[in-house]
């Protein structure tokens, strides 16, 4: 099953994944201000682009992406999370981001087929 | 074969995303059904959240793994906009959202569903 993998390409990676995730972001919403008409294809966009970079990587994994764009208004966010899964293999990976007038927060989590 | 009549009926094969919206609807509301949103308690009631649903989507006993997550939001007029996207197996796996609210908070729980092998 594993033939010709090492075990840092069957890996899920922490630090690569975060990277994939900042740049997401960067490139879809980076130096935009809160606008509510753009921010469905913003979101979109976002995991769009994370995925995409994701299953380049050619690992083999199932990945779910999930990204909360909220304003900044002074409101609570508190956001949770849990899995049931296989520890020896399965990981996740998630980015807080901000700009003046918004938070972006994007999980990645990676299944091992 | 017949092996592989039952790995393709629907109802048993794949995940039932009904189910797991009722599910889900009664955690949210027994872990903050009858609250206001309060800043030292969102901690406790979005990992209370998470727990009890995963609880009771291992009690189904089906081969799965899951994972649940949860975002409570006080209610000021802020936007609040979310979106995912999976990289999955689309007959076997599955997903649902609940969007729940009350006075003073909002509350969207997600149950990914994903088939082992």
């Amino acid at each position: 099953m594993d033939e010709g993998q090492t075990e840092e390409e069957t890996a899920f990676v922490v630090e690569e994944v975060s990277k994939i995730i900042k740049e997401s972001v960067e490139s879809a919403i980076g130096g935009n201000a809160y606008q509510h008409s753009r921010v469905n294809q913003w979101t979109t966009s976002v995991v769009e682009q994370c995925l995409s970079h994701l299953s380049k990587l050619g690992k083999p994994f199932k990945y779910i992406v999930t990204c909360i764009i909220m304003q900044k208004n002074g409101a609570g966010l508190q956001t949770a999370s849990t899995c049931f899964w296989d520890n020896s293999t399965d990981g996740s990976c998630a980015v807080r981001w901000e700009n003046k007038s918004m938070y972006c927060i994007v999980s990645v989590f990676g299944l091992a087929i | 074969m017949p092996g592989m009549e039952d790995f393709h009926n629907g109802s048993e094969g794949s995940f039932n995303s009904e189910e797991a919206d009722s599910v889900v609807k009664e955690c949210i509301e027994s872990v903050v059904g009858a609250d206001d949103y309060s800043q030292n308690q969102v901690n406790k009631w979005t990992a209370s959240i998470v727990e009890r649903c995963l609880t009771q989507l291992m009690k189904q006993g089906k081969a799965y793994k899951y994972i649940v997550t949860c975002a409570v939001m006080q209610k000021t007029g802020a936007g609040l906009h979310t979106a995912n996207s999976c990289y999955w197996d689309t007959t076997m796996d599955g997903s649902c959202t609940v969007r729940w609210e009350n006075r003073t908070m909002y509350c969207v729980v997600s149950v990914f569903a994903v088939a082992i092998a």
